[in-house]
């Protein structure tokens, strides 16, 4: 590991596709030893900053840094260091688990002994022995979302770059991988990136969270600095999120004019 | 709703197949480059391109035909050994939809796949739409894949064996044409069905279906070379049964899918004794004529009310797995290119078709080597033939397996796997494939004659050159990829860049053998030693071009 313990470090990310802004300037960082979740709309710019991180897209402005390492000019050593889960689960349809998990482990250049290890044992807590040889193709969205997540941690990269990775999965399964999640940065030295819709999952499992609103960070911190930067004592997490992106009134409106026309 | 109605859709529904054969997005490609109001209509265009390549090699398989049959006084003797003419322009138009046939199912095969996985059939369930559009809708759709292909094969070839025959031999030849478009497409539809049913989900025990129906995915592929292999003996059977009068095997022949669509164009233009058949003989044939023109035109009605139940059928979902113990088998990088690449092979068609048909096409060239031939020199001239036939197949599909890359693309760049790794996974798999079907040939040749330097020394002599030309076509992709996005995904949607970056690989393949061929002065063993080296002189060249750009 570089000699920055800092598991991630986004720099005034500026992000584009032609003439449309995704992100803007946006900057924050993932302590060592926290979960670190980043809210936001349809659209606000969560994907196109975790797809920066992961070498998918080339910044136009700013700077990614892994551990102190640049994710643009020493992208294959980022991509050493991270385990990522894609927003949307696109395999490898034509493999099966077993074979995707070994190309995976591969490319990592794992163990046998150390990759087949940490396979059972999570095959084992997703109970996924019935379908790891049928081809990718043939499993339900969960299924393979379970298979992404068990690609992302087979290496126990010190930093986790989940893209909402608990769409699709089953209650059981998402109970197992908010603990897992929890027991993962236990040790204080990696971090967790974590973006998702769901307020209620990132009010309970994230250290800290960032509130993006198109492309713009309008919030930072824990619940308690959320709620005094919004000046309200008791708010929850979604209640501080519309206020922080203006939506609030929105929504009212939009409700209104819904019930209207009924 | 309308057959209007339905031509609509179609179209939406066919911008919308363009969008995902052409950019793979649902395959996890990124959105390419360039303004994004004009995605769809630059995959259309992509895709009419590929159609026009298509259309126009059936259109010089039909330009071929006619200059056949213009030259049937003269080409019959020598070709056919004094064969009446009418028997002459009944083989040649066997052979031409035979070939239009082979073609047609081929290119259904490698598109169906894509078509059937791009969900634009389960949108289209989702919409209020009554059940007869819909079915028009999608069989419409279904039509659109094939429309300018087809299209030729309709137009061009009435025209053509119109311009050699006469008009009347053009009108003729109509039946023909209809029955061969319809069965063609009747036979891409089934034979997607069965892959996405038994094929794609296969595991296990399915390993046997899967590779079956590989293998069955080259009968087309074959029949397309095959009948100019076997053209001779083809005449030789016409020429005796038209010779010898009735016979069961002369019936036979006569009923055989596609000849008596053939025989009728012939007959028209030289009259009935022109084949030599007798009163039953012609009643047999319009009999056969009458039949298989009803089954081509059935056929397009079925395909027309087919696909959508085709496109909704849900694949075959496995039993309980056995119980296996689970270990993983971790290898380097590269080789865990190449086996990931020969896994994907062995459930998708279009990629077991460049794996198997150089191996193939070697095992029968190798076959006939060692059962037809009678001397060792035709012996060792025919296997070095064969080498070098496996050598440029290898060559000239080497560019598709960089479109394996299209597969979850988005989440491969996520790993920490190198250019040079990847590069160097896909170039040996090619290698590997020239080396088996290599191997094939010179085992079965040396069983006929024992030259062993010679045989050996020559696939040892042009494996550098196999090498070097992989490099340089998968460098340019490569290079082309990292600018500009992945650019093929198959044949149908990025055949004309496959062709364009096969060409100087296949220059770079043929050099050697050229100058083997062409250093006459040299003895045999120094022209192996003058070809080994120019081919690793390429190889010096092209792979330090491939590999020496490594981004971060």
């Amino acid at each position: 590991m570089a000699s920055d313990p800092t598991p991630l470090c986004v720099d005034t990310l500026s992000v584009a596709y032609g003439e449309r802004s995704a992100v803007d300037r946006l900057s924050f960082t993932v302590r060592p030893g926290e979960i670190y979740g980043l809210l936001g709309s349809n659209g606000a710019g969560k994907t196109s900053t975790i797809r920066s991180i992961v070498g998918l897209v080339r910044p136009v402005g700013g700077r990614v840094r892994v551990f102190g390492r640049d994710c643009v000019s020493e992208g294959r050593r980022v991509k050493e260091l991270v385990g990522y889960v894609p927003e949307v689960s696109l395999l490898y349809d034509a493999l099966t688990p077993r074979e995707f998990l070994e190309f995976v482990a591969s490319v990592r250049r794992l163990d046998r002994g150390v990759a087949t290890d940490r396979t059972r044992s999570y095959v084992s807590a997703f109970r996924l022995e019935q379908e790891f040889e049928s081809p990718i193709v043939t499993l339900s969205n969960g299924t393979r979302q379970k298979v992404l997540l068990i690609a992302a941690l087979l290496h126990q990269p010190p930093l986790l770059v989940l893209d909402e990775p608990l769409n699709g999965l089953d209650p059981r399964s998402v109970r197992i991988m908010k603990e897992l999640l929890v027991r993962y940065v236990g040790g204080g030295e990696r971090g967790v990136l974590f973006s998702t819709h769901t307020m209620e999952v990132a009010e309970r499992l994230c250290h800290r969270v960032g509130i993006l609103d198109r492309g713009i960070l309008r919030g930072e911190g824990d619940l308690a600095a959320l709620r005094e930067q919004v000046r309200a004592g008791d708010a929850s997490l979604e209640e501080i999120f519309l206020r922080l992106t203006e939506e609030r009134e929105g929504v009212r409106a939009a409700v209104d004019a819904l019930e209207g026309p009924g | 709703m309308s057959w209007r109605e339905a031509v609509r859709l179609s179209g939406v529904g066919f911008s919308e197949l363009s969008v995902q054969a052409i950019w793979a997005l649902r395959q996890g490609n990124l959105v390419p480059p360039g303004p994004a109001g004009t995605l769809a209509a630059r995959a259309r265009r992509r895709v009419v391109q590929s159609k026009g390549i298509i259309s126009g090699v059936l259109a010089l398989l039909a330009l071929g035909a006619a200059f056949a049959l213009r030259s049937s006084g003269v080409a019959s003797s020598a070709f056919t050994g004094g064969a009446p003419s009418g028997v002459f322009d009944a083989g040649v138009l066997t052979g031409l939809f035979g070939l239009d046939l082979a073609f047609l199912w081929w290119t259904g095969m490698q598109v169906l796949p894509t078509f059937l996985s791009s969900g634009v059939l389960t949108l289209l369930e989702t919409l209020p739409i009554d059940d007869r559009t819909l079915a028009r809708t999608s069989g419409l759709l279904y039509l659109r894949l094939f429309d300018l292909p087809s299209l030729t094969i309709l137009v061009a070839t009435p025209v053509f064996v119109g311009l050699a025959l006469g008009p009347w031999a053009g009108i003729a030849v109509v039946p023909g044409a209809v029955t061969v478009v319809g069965v063609a497409l009747a036979l891409s539809l089934l034979t997607g069905r069965f892959f996405v049913r038994r094929v794609q989900g296969a595991r296990g025990g399915g390993t046997i279906v899967r590779w079956a129906y590989l293998t069955l995915w080259l009968v087309p592929a074959f029949a397309m070379f095959g009948f100019v292999v076997a053209a001779p003996a083809f005449f030789a059977l016409l020429k005796g049964g038209a010779a010898s009068g009735p016979s069961l095997a002369g019936d036979l022949l006569l009923v055989a899918f596609p000849f008596p669509l053939a025989a009728l164009p012939a007959t028209v233009a030289s009259g009935p004794s022109s084949l030599g058949l007798a009163a039953t003989g012609g009643l047999l044939l319009a009999r056969a004529v009458v039949g298989y023109l009803a089954l081509g035109t059935a056929a397009l009605y079925w395909v027309l009310g087919a696909v959508r139940r085709v496109g909704l059928v849900p694949p075959v979902v496995p039993g309980p797995a056995r119980s296996v113990p689970l270990v993983l088998r971790p290898v380097g990088a590269a080789l865990a290119v190449l086996t990931k690449d020969l896994r994907i092979a062995s459930r998708t068609p279009g990629y077991a078709f460049l794996v198997l048909l150089p191996i193939l096409d070697a095992l029968v060239l190798g076959l006939w080597t060692y059962a037809s031939v009678t001397t060792s020199t035709a012996a060792a001239g025919l296997g070095l033939a064969a080498v070098t036939t496996a050598a440029l197949l290898a060559t000239f599909f080497g560019p598709a397996f960089f479109a394996i890359e299209v597969f979850a693309y988005s989440y491969g760049r996520t790993l920490p796997l190198s250019d040079r790794s990847l590069l160097v996974g896909k170039v040996a798999l090619i290698v590997l494939i020239y080396l088996i079907a290599s191997t094939l040939v010179v085992g079965l040749t040396l069983a006929r004659v024992f030259a062993p330097i010679v045989l050996v020394g020559f696939v040892a002599a042009e494996l550098p050159a196999v090498g070097a030309a992989a490099f340089l076509e998968l460098g340019i992709l490569f290079r082309r990829a990292r600018t500009r996005g992945l650019p093929i995904t198959n044949l149908y949607t990025g055949a004309w860049l496959a062709f364009l970056v096969s060409i100087p690989g296949l220059l770079v393949a043929s050099l050697p053998l050229v100058v083997y061929q062409a250093d006459r002065l040299l003895a045999g063993n120094l022209r192996l030693l003058a070809m080994g080296l120019v081919a690793l002189a390429e190889l010096a060249l092209s792979a330090p071009y491939a590999l020496g750009r490594e981004p971060s």
